[in-house]
């Protein structure tokens, strides 16, 4: 083959390697970037003035003095509505029964929809679910059911080669010459009046509890459970995987056993997550009955075992990075294994078992399948420190899952989805970050 | 073959508060037929020595000599090496070191080591040098601290170290650190000093300050000095021990080894035609 | 310094016997807790088996092994479970089809072709790959990914196809051309070079274009199917693939390079010749670890994959949903746990322990790789 050939290949072969490469990170930023984008629209929303009584009547916060007033204005907007259709609710008493019949369909459709938007009419009682109490707190999806109040779904079925076809007929047109005619004009027009939007930052999201299953609130028991189950599994991890392997690295000598430990463990990293799972749930809570059902510490258990591989391996990483010269020159001082390994290697191997306990940490935080049958429930209270024991606990993977897939009005409440995928995923990431950190240090101490 | 030293020159000069038990020029560290076995290889065979107490007494001999065992031999370093075993006699005053119930750890404490390249632990310098002592008992802050300093004014560190002394010991530089080294060993206060070629992996002005305190301590110590480096041993030691190929071919007085060797091996490597 | 010299060397008898017993004490804890961590994996097994067998006793081996219908709530109740390896297989195939080759044509350019400090920038993408939850994975899969696959089905794979089949064809019409005027040299090799690259690369990019209309066109009737789940999960295990693979290439070491290099090759040779051939082993477990992260992977199975216990039809249809052996234990789990002793429930525990027995040999096939990579490339 011709050099020039040769050279061209060479260089065509780079460029696949740099293909594969920019893909990966393409596929990365496609990944993550829906996630932060509409996720953060979790805690930064234009929030309505419904949030803010929300925000006031279920935790007790904000200026009463002045949603009172907020509440009054946007009162005063939707006025000439609730008029206007009481008014056609006296005309409906004197219509004839075919029109009263078409014409209540069409209201009752009507005020359904401006239920879903503005919350219940006035004079009406209170409905039971909270999520009735109120009209829609955010601004995105008030719009949505702005359009759900101006356009009525109905279906074609005219072409029987198809299915039906959705078509949105606009509700003016099903009250053209009725007096709730220009009422709609007005809906349009003054949406903004009676709802009151206002740019409204959240933050709280992370720590208040949700209510109503999550259409108000926020995801703090959700956080508060993974927090248990992470730290509850490091705390028996943590010891028993830095003790191993300190046993492997300074203690072991050869001999079969030696190997067949390293066997076990090493098998133990590649088992599958539910096979966790399956396992937590049939070891701990059916045999070892460390609770009387799911609880938080058969989760953290289950946990503990999935990650311990990694903390074995990490710690005698390590160990091992230690310089056999800080042994020797205890040792020479006449200091015993134990004392050597205690007081000169561990400290000084420290940072990196630390690197690989927050790494272990972040796994931890994010597995789903060991903690379902173990730990999670997808209601409840956080359980108090005392229940830990006995009581099961939600937690954010077990959540998003949930709300993605079971939950009863899943579009209702993607931000909230959206939001706990953020709150996991940042703050895996941040663990990592730190890990890297300390990584670095730990490079740089060594090296001295 | 192996010779033994006969009258020593007395060089000592401020033995006055030496050892009540060994006085200067009386063996400290002897061996009879002393073999080091790795496996099936003999490593050291069958040394007959006797080292001065109060002396430096270097040891060379070209790589892979046995020199290096011999010296770990005697504060039992060897112990950490898999598949390593010891014959004959090795004694420190009498006692065989290599004894069924020897303690290892209060071996260690008096027979201290320097290593090739200085290897202080990533703590401070205060700690560094009081890890030995408080490995051994030593608890009160005060006497810690006293220790610390009279360690480090013999091992000619104090004044540079001396406002320095909590910060990391790997800030220092490798003369420094290996002059910590020796500090630390001196700190559990031992009889005999082990330095395997500690000079090799310093600059020529931390080689030369390292020599000089080798100088300051001879006579409070029995100092024995492994290095490949010839004009180092001429110039630090009283006695030297020639090793080829594990075995003890030639030792006596440093000034008559390096003149007039008796033996041919010796003598060819003393200038150069085989290294 | 006052000398204060210790004269013994051996302890006396109690004192010495406790230093000894408190040491013996000391090793013997952190055995055992050695021993502990290291008798987990034979719990779990134990676990597993001791629930499993009940359902291979009741039921047998056949129907398990060999069925194809699954229906666990029914009356009678099947447990045909092939159909769930079939799902697991399947997808699992499809995931090393899409993280294989770009996982190894990534780390070759790793290890071998980036700059150190572009190779630093790199890391973290893959280790950011690495560290999202899979349950956050299987959200994007079934939020973001199925309503595109579904809406935009056709567009999306026909982008998809541009993406990757441009820039290939590109290369491929450049190779062509210096091929093609392998003979001449100087302006007659250019002169029949270019004209000739490019019509094999435009006869490419024909190709390339037919196949992406010919997909544009295609109605995806639903999101969540085995090429939805493929694809994510080739994206999950690339991270794996692609340090495994380049621990195994640097594990080749310089010196085999060096000497290719000294004779003359060029980069893409020494690698595609040298380096690869004797990274095999390696790379052949990196393959195989990813594997075993596809098959072990639930979260995203459960969310996305359509769930129907059934074998598409015809047989290699991506399009249509399947079900995996891991979304089946999860997703029967809950309601398998009111019927504790049943069949429904042990069979899960049978599932789990194929799931165990696949990864168990699979570790062992990749450490047996991994260590001869490890004796040939020193």
């Amino acid at each position: 083959m011709q050099l020039s050939t040769r050279k061209t290949m060479d260089r065509a072969f780079s460029g696949l390697g740099v293909m594969a490469i920019l893909l990966m990170a393409g596929a990365l930023a496609v990944l993550l970037g829906p996630m932060f984008v509409r996720g953060s629209r979790a805690f930064l929303f234009r929030g309505t003035v419904e949030h803010r009584r929300v925000m006031l009547e279920l935790f007790g916060r904000g200026d009463r003095d002045e949603i009172r007033a907020e509440l009054a204005l946007a009162a005063e907007a939707r006025r000439p509505l609730y008029e206007a259709i009481a008014q056609f609710e006296k005309e409906l008493g004197e219509m004839d029964r075919g029109e009263r019949r078409e014409y209540g369909g069409r209201l009752d459709e009507l005020k359904a929809a401006l239920r879903a938007l503005l919350g219940p009419f006035p004079g009406e009682p209170q409905p039971a679910l909270p999520r009735a109490q109120y009209g829609q707190t955010r601004w995105d999806r008030a719009r949505v059911k702005l359009r759900e109040v101006l356009y009525a779904t109905t279906y074609d079925y005219s072409d029987p080669a198809q299915m039906g076809v959705e078509v949105l007929v606009p509700r003016v047109e099903q009250f053209r010459g009725t007096s709730l005619e220009p009422i709609f004009a007005h809906i349009e027009g003054n949406a903004r009046e009676m709802l009151r939007p206002r740019l409204t930052f959240y933050g709280r999201f992370l720590t208040d509890d949700s209510r109503d299953s999550h259409f108000f609130g926020g995801i703090g028991p959700a956080v508060l459970g993974t927090l248990y189950l992470t730290i509850g599994a490091m705390l028996v991890a943590g010891p028993m995987g830095i003790l191993s392997a300190v046993y492997l690295t300074e203690y072991a000598g050869g001999g079969w056993w030696i190997s067949a430990i390293r066997a076990c463990i090493n098998t133990l990293a590649g088992v599958p997550s539910i096979v966790f799972g399956l396992f937590g749930c049939a070891f701990f809570i059916n045999i070892l009955q460390v609770s009387p059902s799911r609880s938080v510490l058969a989760g953290s258990l289950t946990l503990a075992c999935l990650v311990l591989p990694t903390v074995i391996r990490a710690s005698e990483e390590a160990l091992r990075a230690v310089p056999a010269t800080y042994k020797e020159a205890a040792l020479s001082l006449g200091a015993t294994k134990w004392r050597t390994t205690f007081t000169v290697v561990l400290p000084a191997c420290l940072p990196g078992v630390l690197t690989s306990i927050i790494l272990s940490m972040g796994r931890a935080a994010g597995e789903t399948a060991p903690i379902i049958f173990t730990a999670a429930v997808s209601l409840g209270a956080v359980p108090t420190l005392r229940q830990v024991f006995t009581h099961p606990t939600p937690a954010l993977p077990w959540s998003i899952y949930n709300l993605a897939t079971e939950h009863a009005a899943v579009d209702e409440i993607r931000h909230v989805q959206y939001g706990m995928v953020l709150t996991l995923i940042g703050v895996v990431l941040l663990l990592n970050a730190a890990a890297v950190v300390l990584r670095a240090r730990v490079t740089r101490k060594l090296r001295g | 073959m192996n010779r033994v030293m006969a009258a020593p020159r007395d060089r000592s000069t401020d033995d006055a508060t030496t050892s009540a038990s060994a006085a200067p020029g009386d063996a400290v560290v002897t061996s009879r037929g002393f073999s080091v076995y790795y496996g099936a290889n003999e490593a050291v065979k069958a040394v007959d020595m006797a080292i001065l107490q109060g002396r430096v007494t270097a040891i060379i001999g070209p790589s892979g000599c046995g020199k290096s065992t011999f010296l770990r031999a005697i504060n039992r370093m060897n112990d950490l090496i898999p598949g390593c075993r010891a014959e004959g006699l090795l004694a420190l005053e009498g006692e065989d070191l290599y004894a069924p119930n020897v303690d290892v750890v209060l071996l260690r404490r008096r027979v201290g080591m320097v290593f090739q390249k200085p290897n202080p632990f990533p703590k401070s310098v205060f700690e560094n040098v009081a890890y030995g002592p408080r490995v051994h008992g030593v608890r009160g802050r005060r006497r810690l601290h006293e220790i610390v300093e009279a360690s480090l004014v013999r091992a000619a560190l104090w004044e540079e170290v001396k406002d320095r002394l909590n910060d990391s010991a790997l800030a220092l530089s490798g003369g420094q650190q290996q002059r910590l080294c020796i500090a630390r060993a001196l700190a559990v206060d031992p009889e005999v000093l082990l330095m395997d070629e500690p000079a090799s992996a310093l600059d020529p002005r931390s080689t030369a300050r390292v020599e000089d305190l080798i100088g300051e301590l001879r006579g409070a110590y029995t100092i024995i000095i492994v290095t490949h480096n010839m004009q180092q041993a001429a110039r630090v030691s009283d006695l030297t021990a020639f090793f080829y190929e594990g075995r003890l071919v030639e030792y006596g007085l440093t000034d008559r080894i390096f003149t007039n060797p008796s033996r041919k091996e010796t003598e060819d490597y003393i200038t150069g035609r085989f290294g | 310094m006052k000398h204060h010299r210790p004269r013994a060397l051996v302890r006396e008898r109690r004192a010495g016997r406790l230093a000894r017993l408190a040491s013996f004490a000391g090793e013997a804890f952190l055995f055992a807790i050695a021993v502990g961590s290291a008798t987990v994996i034979l719990f779990i097994f134990h676990s597993i088996i001791r629930d499993a067998l009940p359902f291979f006793r009741s039921r047998g081996l056949g129907e398990f092994f060999g069925g194809t219908r699954w229906y666990p709530s029914r009356e009678p109740a099947e447990f045909g479970a092939l159909t769930l390896f079939y799902g697991s297989a399947m997808v699992t195939f499809g995931a090393m089809v899409v993280a294989g080759p770009m996982g190894i044509a990534a780390a070759v350019c790793l290890s071998d072709v980036l700059p150190f400090g572009l190779r630093q920038a790199v890391k973290p993408v893959i280790e950011v790959l690495a560290a999202i939850p899979s349950v956050a994975y299987g959200f994007f899969a079934l939020v973001v990914f199925a309503p595109l696959l579904q809406e935009h089905g056709g567009r999306v794979l026909a982008l998809g196809t541009l993406v990757v089949g441009v820039p290939l064809a590109v290369l491929a019409a450049v190779v062509f051309g210096d091929l093609a005027s392998g003979c001449l040299r100087g302006g007659a090799r250019r002169a029949v070079a270019v004209p000739a690259g490019v019509l094999f690369g435009a006869a490419c990019l024909g190709a390339v274009g037919a196949a992406a209309r010919a997909l544009h066109g295609m109605a995806i009737a639903s999101g969540t199917t085995a090429l939805n789940v493929s694809i994510i999960l080739g994206i999950m295990a690339l991270p794996t693939v692609v340090s495994v693979c380049e621990d195994a290439l640097s594990t080749v070491g310089r010196e085999l390079r060096e000497a290719s290099y000294g004779l003359g090759a060029t980069r893409m040779e020494t690698v595609v010749k040298v380096v690869v051939p004797a990274a095999r082993s390696g790379i052949l477990a990196a393959v195989l670890l990813g594997a075993m992260r596809a098959v072990g992977e639930t979260m995203v199975v459960w969310m996305a994959s359509g769930n129907a216990a059934q074998i598409p039809s015809p047989w290699w249809n991506v399009l249509a949903p399947v079900r995996t052996v891991t979304a089946t234990i999860a997703g029967d789990m809950g309601e398998a746990d009111h019927v504790t002793g049943s069949d429904r429930y042990h069979v899960l525990f049978a599932l789990a322990l194929c799931l165990l027995t696949i990864s168990f040999v699979c570790n062992l096939v990749s450490e047996w790789a991994i260590r001869r990579s490890r004796r040939t490339g020193e």
